[in-house]
């Protein structure tokens, strides 16, 4: 087995448990378990770690290039575009479910509901952005 | 003609070599604009290619100035140059994987627009 379609392939598999996660996890959180506060928690640290492994995979791709190639992939004007809005989206969704966690707590449901749409926003503009790195690149 | 026998599997065998070894590293020919070509600055200039990925390799960019202006993801065929300013320009054609890094497979022609 080719050591570099593996590693991108086991990077792949990391990256789309994280897309999961972080769509899945905003979905349930606010429809399905609107009225269960400490259901909703454990969704916070799902979506947290769902970001946190697409950060970590998304950054892995790059490194596995430049392990193989000496070089990192080479994307422009679109692609390019969608990276930083994904990172950017990562970035957001990492904080946006940390504060969640920590201070939820003592929020109104509304508070929290209004948390888990700009969570499930960013975890479908991030998903959007994913098909234009990966036609456009 | 035994002697010629003998040196049938080796005739073979070199022949053979130089394609198997292409078709595994992958290459690239650019058949126009032929390197150090001159091409005019309102003509509508294209690149006209034809690639082997090999193995690693996914799909290609086509480069000019080491700046990306376009996917190719055909084997075989030409692509728009778009605007070239008048003065040296490189083009080149790169292959790339599927995560978009080129692998080393590539050919780069200079051409001057007047």
């Amino acid at each position: 087995m080719d050591p570099q379609n593996l590693a991108y392939a086991l990077l792949q598999l990391v990256h789309n448990f994280g897309a999961v996660a972080v769509v899945g996890g905003a979905v349930a959180a606010r429809w399905l378990v609107r009225d269960a506060p400490a259901t909703q928690r454990c969704l916070a640290w799902l979506v947290l770690g769902g970001w946190l492994a697409q950060s970590a995979s998304g950054a892995s791709f790059g490194a596995v290039s430049y392990h193989f190639y000496g070089q990192f992939p080479d994307i422009h004007a679109i692609a390019r575009s969608a990276l930083f809005i994904k990172l950017a989206c990562a970035a957001g969704g990492a904080l946006l479910a940390a504060i969640y966690l920590r201070r939820a707590a003592g929020w109104l449901p509304a508070r929290r509901g209004m948390v888990w749409n700009m969570l499930l926003l960013l975890g479908v503009t991030a998903l959007a952005s994913a098909a234009f790195l990966r036609w456009f690149a | 003609m035994k002697n010629r026998l003998h040196f049938a599997p080796l005739l073979a065998l070199a022949l053979a070599f130089p394609l198997t070894t292409l078709a595994q590293e992958g290459s690239v020919s650019i058949s126009a604009p032929a390197d150090g070509a001159k091409l005019q600055a309102a003509a509508d200039n294209r690149v006209t290619y034809e690639i082997m990925p090999g193995p690693k390799g996914d799909h290609s960019h086509l480069y000019i100035d080491g700046k990306e202006i376009a996917v190719l993801r055909e084997l075989k065929g030409s692509a728009s140059l778009k605007t070239l300013a008048a003065g040296p320009h490189e083009i080149c054609v790169k292959v790339v994987n599927k995560n978009h890094t080129p692998i080393g497979v590539e050919k780069c022609v200079k051409v001057m627009v007047e």
